[in-house]
């Protein structure tokens, strides 16, 4: 089953690690981080330097996303915009979400050891802010179909899938 | 079409509300052995520790049901199945008819025959009532006695409730299906670090006391307690799958559409056996995901969508105060049997830990502690790509961003592994 909403696309060939998108989503939260931190940013860059491979990563909210099955508390939710959130009333920041993932997208907030992922700047008119702050084209916006796990996993390494 | 479910639990509530949120015509029922909504027993542990509110162990709402139209019959155990004349028996003496059935009454807690063990004071946290009782009880020492994930966890619990703790384990490690013996050892450092006592190694004799609990009794030593946790796991109800004539193994048999061996009747959650979604081999993982799973195939299949189910995932996490550890497909001594050749890969830093369990090259399993958990998704990907390893090792530092713009995860990989080092 898929469903087509805007969700975030990344293309990591055009990433050049500047940052812009994570200092935006740092500024962007900072009133729910209660902090302005730039490392608690939601979209987080794999920088390879022998490669000089520059990968963004964030959540993809996936399909069938496995966080919100395999969290203890049920803190892991869907709003409205597609987006996974975590509930941070209910959080207890075991890491569930964290460890499932197939991009290894929460982040963990140092403090409340609660986890963050992506809100596609829930109810900002202007869409997500690191979309706009990215001048490489390496994050985008689509409206494709929805990722499965299975996509997001296979998407991350084209390789065979093992079950029809 | 009526459909009869036995078991408010996780996956009996996944198939009524997948059924009723795609086709209001079927005429839907729960059979509970409980008197309350669904609940998430993998909160229990948090709520036995004051980390949950209690309103917080529900995943649905007595509206809920309503507004679905689903029908739940209470403190209703179903007792027999008869498939000839298509209709349960419940243990009060209700009969209710079905056109199709679904099983989803999960497992029982397995209790040890241990001399002394129904006295008062010894407990279980499988069940919300129960673990209400072990909540509003008062004692200052407890014995655990199983260390699995739900006795590690409710071993915090009851030390965050101030109670002096000692968990029993017969095996020679802790959480020992879950873990090898390296991170079980490091996990009982920790727990022990917060001040509980684990005793590995160790078996339960007795529990003494006239009425109440007052000690238990190992081959090793006495120790003075006024309460007992029993977590010596749960075992799959497949008995009342055999009074239907439906064929069990270690739990309740079933196809790939979720289907039992009798006509009509499907099963799901803790109490089926199924196959690992990775290695295709018989499998019991009895975790939430996979009742998940289960129970949205059954209901997608009642209605007549022929989705196939793909099996269950070997997943779990570790957590008590500030550790943190994930463990996914086999452990090594899960690999003893099998053919092919065996690599574990292990990296150490301080409390960290790392080991990557490798099939001729392919991952097929591991655990982790610390930082090192945090990233143990992408080997759970990289089992189920059935990447091969050597040849990451091998290209891993040519990969080049012109080249192979596919293989990021491979880049990812590579670094966890220290490839590039
Ligand atoms: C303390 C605890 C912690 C856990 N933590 C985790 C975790 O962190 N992660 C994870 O993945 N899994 C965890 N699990 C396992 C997870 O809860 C189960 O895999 C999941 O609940 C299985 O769902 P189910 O619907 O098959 O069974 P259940 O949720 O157990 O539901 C079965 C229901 O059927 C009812 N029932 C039984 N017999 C009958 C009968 N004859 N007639 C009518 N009703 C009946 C029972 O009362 C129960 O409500 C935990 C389990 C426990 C107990």
């Amino acid at each position: 089953m898929k469903t087509k909403r805007e969700q975030l696309r990344i293309d990591p060939t055009k990433c050049t690690a500047c940052h812009l998108c994570t200092m935006a989503c740092a500024i962007k939260h900072h009133g729910i981080h209660g902090m302005l931190n730039p490392h608690l940013s939601r979209i987080k860059i794999h920088q390879y330097k022998p490669q000089e491979v520059n990968v963004p990563e964030v959540c993809m909210a996936c399909e069938n996303a496995p966080c919100i099955k395999v969290c203890p508390v049920n803190a892991r939710m869907r709003i409205s915009n597609g987006s996974v959130v975590t509930n941070v009333s209910l959080c207890i920041g075991c890491h569930a979400c964290v460890y499932i993932c197939p991009v290894g997208s929460p982040e963990v907030h140092p403090e409340t050891g609660q986890t963050l992922t992506c809100d596609m700047c829930a109810e900002d008119k202007a869409g997500p802010w690191c979309v706009i702050a990215c001048q490489e084209g390496a994050l985008t916006l689509s409206d494709k179909d929805s990722l499965t796990i299975e996509t997001a996993r296979n998407q991350a390494g084209r390789y065979k899938r093992m079950h029809a | 079409m009526k459909v009869l479910i036995i078991g408010n639990g996780i996956a009996g509530n996944q198939v009524a509300f997948t059924l009723s949120q795609q086709n209001q015509e079927h005429e839907i029922c729960i059979i509970s052995a409980e008197g309350v909504p669904e609940y998430d027993p993998c909160s229990l542990p948090y709520f036995l520790g004051g980390e949950v509110e209690k309103k917080n162990v529900f995943r649905k709402k007595m509206e809920d049901y309503e507004q679905h139209n689903i029908t739940l019959v209470f403190d209703n155990k179903v007792v027999s199945i008869d498939p000839e004349a298509k209709r349960v028996t419940t243990d009060k003496g209700l009969e209710i008819d079905y056109d199709k059935l679904v099983l989803a009454h999960g497992g029982d807690l397995f209790i040890p025959p241990i001399e002394g063990i129904d006295k008062k004071g010894i407990f279980s946290c499988k069940q919300l009532i129960e673990t209400e009782k072990l909540r509003s009880h008062t004692g200052s020492c407890a014995v655990v006695i199983g260390s699995g994930a739900i006795g590690i966890e409710a071993a915090e619990a009851l030390k965050k409730k101030g109670y002096e703790v000692y968990i029993i384990e017969l095996f020679d490690w802790i959480l020992p299906t879950l873990f090898d013996e390296p991170a079980g050892k490091k996990l009982a450092a920790a727990m022990e670090g917060y001040g509980i006592h684990v005793c590995t190694s160790e078996k339960v004799l007795r529990i003494k006391g006239t009425d109440v609990v007052t000690s238990v009794v190992t081959d090793k030593q006495e120790i003075e307690c006024d309460t007992v946790v029993v977590a010596t796991g749960v075992v799959p109800g497949t008995a009342l799958a055999r009074t239907a004539g439906i064929e069990t193994g270690r739990g309740i048999q079933v196809n790939q559409k979720m289907e039992t061996s009798v006509p009509d009747i499907y099963a799901c959650g803790d109490c089926v056996e199924t196959v690992d979604a990775c290695t295709g081999e018989a499998a019991m993982f009895q975790l939430k995901h996979n009742a998940i799973e289960q129970g949205q195939i059954v209901a997608k299949n009642i209605l007549g969508e022929k989705t196939q189910y793909l099996g269950a995932h070997a997943f779990a996490r570790a957590h008590f105060f500030k550790t943190h550890a994930a463990t996914f497909g086999k452990t090594i001594r899960g690999t003893e049997c099998l053919l092919g050749e065996s690599e574990v890969i292990e990296k150490e830093n301080g409390a960290d830990y790392l080991r990557v369990i490798l099939l001729d090259g392919k991952v097929i399993g591991g655990q982790a502690i610390g930082k090192y958990a945090d990233t143990i998704g992408l080997l759970i990907s990289a089992m189920w790509r059935k990447d091969d390893i050597k040849l990451i090792r091998s290209k891993w530092n040519s990969i080049s961003k012109t080249k192979n713009p596919g293989k990021f995860s491979q880049m990812r990989l590579g670094h966890i592994f220290g490839f590039g080092a």
